[in-house]
């Protein structure tokens, strides 16, 4: 028999960094995904029994202040596109240095270096993800939509879901509809 | 991160392809293991065993002897072990109703074998990138299409 | 048929008619015939009335003259006729009462008669007596002589009175007689006539009938000869079959249909169906009885064997009919169809080996582009490996060697791309689905963004309708006529495609004329680049026909064959049009 389950990663995650360091008896907050803020500064002891802890899970310790950096940059993009309602008037790139205080520069070059894309790329890919949440779950056109993530034209957002994705929006929707039929 | 390669198979029956194909992700700069069979029986085979690593990513050749593409894609989509794998068609090109009818059948992935390597190697990783991002944003899988 | 039967009711009621006016006729005589005998009885009657008055006179006077003889000469021998005539009168007066019983003047005038004569014979007697004593008073003897005078004139007048009235009477009757009988001979002269004439009516139109009837007995004798003309030209014989009676007729082609001589065999079902093919005996004999019950026999195939082994088709039609005596038959064509059949045969086979034909090409073609394709992209592949690891190593001329195996392997990328494209734009199995084109456009557009950014192209349209497509081939068709105009932008200017559409009837557009559906979408794609001459209208769309050099535009001349065949698809049409340095149009019609 086989079952199989399916889980939060972050959820368990946080559960697992909070069990061992509870275990520790360290004082801290978990603030975002994979970031832990220690109350009180760690020795090199504690920090070593941490890290053999965490080892049993294949989680390492990332010292690495720059994964931390494009984390936040990837959850500061997240948040601009799904909260746009706000009305970011800004340049997405003079936003994200301002909020991240950074230079836009060092971020772009950090945030390729770390995953392999750009932060351009990235935001287009996210806010195509969207637009395909919009299209389906929202059942607004392509025009709302367009306006909705501040596109200057319908046209620019088709043809940016086509590059990005090969297919075009309509085709996207044929195919989803089609294959919860085939499901069905 | 947990893991820091990334699995994936192809299954080809040509063998320049698998050639071009390993050798694209030689050159590339992202962590990968490849392994490559020679169709789709041999990579039935392999999937369904015991202690078999399921890879992030498996391409498929439409026309293979013995099974082809296209009945792999079935019985992979039957089987929920495999429901959190991507499938990338990779083949020769097809029509537009086919490479639709791929995607319905539930391929997240069609890639008409490009005429250079340097196309390739763009292709691949795209590929291996774009899933990533699926997989480390938490994205909808259910909404990965893409054609290249 | 309706006609014929009122003519005939014609005649009828001129014969009743006619018969009518002979029976009044004769009604009319006899009765004039008996009137004519009776008056006859009645003049007898006074003549012989007439006789007998007459006859009593007489006798009284031979009965005067006898007593006048005796008076004077006493003798006795004188009185005898007296004697004799007193019985006379009696029988004679016996006679007249019998014939005037009828009539009570007369009776009465004979009672008075009577009277008189008694009295006449009476004063007679006394007249003798008185002679015989021979004491003749002269004076009372004159005196009795005298009464005797006197009633002898009395009698004579009561005689003539009755003769008078008798007279009379027969007058009368003759006169009303006359009056009766005056008019009729005219009368019966008139009815006569018109009787002659109503008959003669009845002749002219029976024999007019029969004329007619004659005519077309002709004709149907003409035509009789000219369906059996017929049914040998057209191979097929007729047949009638009186369903009480269990007769049939075949018609002489019938029995030809069947390899034999007319009248070769006796006309019945049983003699008719041991030519049937005997697989299909039953099922002719099956429809023959329900023929029988439903009037109407539906076309029936089957095969008849001829003596010498020749196998022919026949197929049957019947029909059941009441004749003019209200009775059932059943009437029937039957047709040889060996030479349909044979031909049908043959097409079907020919059909069948065209559509072999068309397949084998068509899965030829597709083999050939698509098992193509690989070699080709591996040489490809393995050209762009060698340009990125080995360039450096080669020679100047090597290094363009390289670059013109490269653009001919391009070429024939391009060319077997299109000609997959071509080969896979079929209809089989497509389904039209009702989509709308402004979408279909719009994926055009997006197939072709990378290029129409690039030439910084303009591309308006009007609002496109919904229309029963097969959506991929629709949107084929607009992106091949997007890229060729793309393709073919003139150097100098900033490429402009003008999508226009309107709805047209095909009557009003000359180039619909060979179009089957009422209504057509007009669409036209008008660009301003190179154009072409109008010379070349319909070459423009013939496979690998190409107006450049492929040095000048890397066109494949397959693009337009496509579109020309994605029209065809539905049914539609595509026609082109062009001035040189001008631009082209493109103008597509697809069914509404």
């Amino acid at each position: 028999m086989k079952i199989f389950v399916k889980f939060n990663f972050n959820k368990v995650c946080s559960a697992v960094l909070t069990e061992q360091l509870n275990k520790l008896g360290l004082k801290y907050n978990i603030a975002n995904f994979g970031e832990v803020d220690f109350l009180e500064p760690l020795s090199s002891e504690q920090k070593k029994m941490f890290s053999e802890a965490l080892d049993a899970y294949d989680i390492e310790i990332v010292e690495d202040q720059k994964t931390i950096l494009v984390q936040k940059i990837k959850d500061t993009i997240i948040d601009m596109i799904y909260n746009l309602d706000t009305e970011i008037q800004t340049k997405s790139s003079v936003y994200l240095s301002e909020k991240l205080e950074h230079s836009y520069h060092y971020l772009a070059s950090l945030f390729s270096e770390v995953t392999y894309t750009s932060i351009e790329n990235f935001i287009i890919l996210q806010k195509i993800e969207y637009t395909k949440h919009l299209i389906l779950n929202e059942n607004l056109s392509l025009t709302e939509i367009a306006f909705k993530l501040n596109y200057s034209s319908v046209a620019h957002l088709s043809t940016q879901f086509k590059n990005t994705t090969g297919i075009t929006p309509s085709a996207f929707q044929r195919i989803i509809a089609k294959r919860k039929l085939l499901n069905n | 991160m947990a893991k820091d390669y990334t699995h994936i198979i192809l299954a080809d029956d040509d063998e320049d392809d698998r050639l071009f194909f390993t050798d694209a992700f030689d050159e590339l700069k992202i962590t990968t293991k490849v392994s490559t069979y020679n169709d789709g029986a041999y990579l039935m085979e392999y999937l369904l065993s015991e202690d078999a690593v399921i890879p992030e990513i498996l391409f498929l050749d439409l026309n293979m002897p013995r099974k082809s593409g296209k009945e792999c894609l079935h019985e992979i989509k039957a089987n929920s072990r495999f429901k959190n794998m991507v499938i990338a068609i990779y083949s020769t090109s097809a029509s537009e109703e086919d490479i639709e009818d791929t995607f319905v059948k539930g391929a997240n992935i069609y890639i008409k074998k490009p005429d250079s390597f340097k196309k390739l190697k763009k292709i691949l990783n795209n590929v291996v990138t774009t899933n990533w991002q699926y997989q480390a944003n938490g994205l909808n899988k259910n909404n990965f299409l893409l054609r290249l | 048929m309706k006609q014929n039967y009122k003519k005939s009711w014609f005649v009828k009621i001129i014969f009743v008619v006619s018969l009518f006016v002979i029976l009044f006729i004769t009604g009319v005589t006899y009765k004039h015939i008996s009137e004519l005998s009776k008056t006859q009885q009645e003049v007898i009657q006074t003549y012989k009335l007439n006789v007998e008055l007459e006859q009593i006179l007489s006798y009284l006077k031979d009965a005067e003259t006898g007593q006048r003889g005796f008076i004077i000469t006493q003798d006795s021998l004188y009185l005898e006729p007296f004697f004799k005539s007193r019985s006379k009168i009696n029988n004679t007066f016996a006679e007249l009462k019998a014939l005037t019983k009828k009539n009570s003047k007369h009776q009465q005038s004979l009672k008075d008669l009577n009277g008189l004569i008694e009295a006449r014979l009476h004063n007679f007697e006394v007249a003798s007596k008185m002679a015989l004593r021979d004491q003749t008073d002269v004076e009372k003897f004159k005196q009795v002589f005298f009464e005797g005078k006197a009633y002898m004139d009395a009698i004579r007048k009561k005689l003539n009175g009755m003769l008078a009235l008798e007279n009379n009477l027969l007058a009368e009757r003759k006169e009303s007689y006359e009056n009766t009988i005056k008019f009729t001979p005219i009368f019966l002269y008139g009815l006569i006539i018109l009787t002659l004439v109503l008959l003669y009516i009845a002749y002219a139109k029976i024999s007019s009938d029969l004329d007619k009837l004659r005519k077309t007995n002709q004709q149907l004798e003409t035509f009789k000869e000219a369906t059996n003309q017929a049914e040998i030209i057209n191979k097929h014989g007729s047949w009638r079959w009186n369903v009480e009676d269990d007769k049939f007729y075949f018609s002489d082609n019938l029995y030809r249909l069947l390899g034999e001589k007319p009248n070769a065999f006796k006309a019945t079902i049983a003699n008719f169906n041991s030519y049937v093919h005997p697989e299909d005996r039953k099922k002719l004999e099956e429809q023959v009885a329900q023929m029988k019950i439903e009037k109407d026999l539906p076309f029936i195939n089957y095969r008849v064997v001829h003596k010498n082994g020749n196998i022919k088709y026949l197929k049957a039609y019947g029909k059941s009919i009441s004749n003019l005596e209200g009775k059932e038959q059943l009437i029937g064509t039957t047709t040889d169809i060996t030479d349909e059949i044979d031909y049908a045969n043959t097409l079907e086979t020919r059909n069948k080996e065209l559509e072999l034909n068309n397949k084998e090409l068509q899965a030829f073609n597709y083999v050939a582009s698509h098992d193509l394709q690989e070699p080709l992209r591996k040489i490809q592949t393995f050209l762009s490996r060698l340009e990125d690891k080995e360039s450096d190593n080669f020679s100047e001329s090597g290094k363009k060697y390289m670059e013109r195996i490269n653009f001919s392997a391009k070429r024939m990328r391009n060319l077997i791309d299109d000609l997959l494209q071509f080969s896979r734009t079929n209809k089989s199995d497509e389904i039209l689905v009702v989509k709308d084109l402004n979408e279909l456009l719009e994926d055009a557009k997006q197939e072709l963004s990378e290029i129409i950014t690039k030439e910084n192209a303009i591309i308006t349209a009007d609002i496109l309708p919904k229309v029963k497509v097969i959506p991929f081939q629709i949107e084929q068709l607009f992106t091949n006529l997007l890229s060729n105009s793309l393709k073919y932008k003139a150097i100098d200017k900033r490429p402009q495609i003008k999508i226009s559409y309107e709805l047209v009837a095909k009557n009003n557009d000359f180039r619909l004329k060979n179009g089957t559906h009422k209504k057509y979408h007009c669409f036209v794609f008008k660009d301003n680049g190179i154009g072409f001459d109008a010379q070349y209208t319909e070459k423009i769309f013939e496979l690998f026909s190409r107006l450049h050099n492929k040095n000048e535009y890397s066109g494949t001349g397959i693009g337009l064959s496509i579109c020309k065949k994605i029209t065809d698809n539905h049914s539609g049409f595509i026609f082109a049009n062009g001035t040189p340095n001008q631009g082209a149009n493109f103008t597509v019609f697809l069914p509404a």
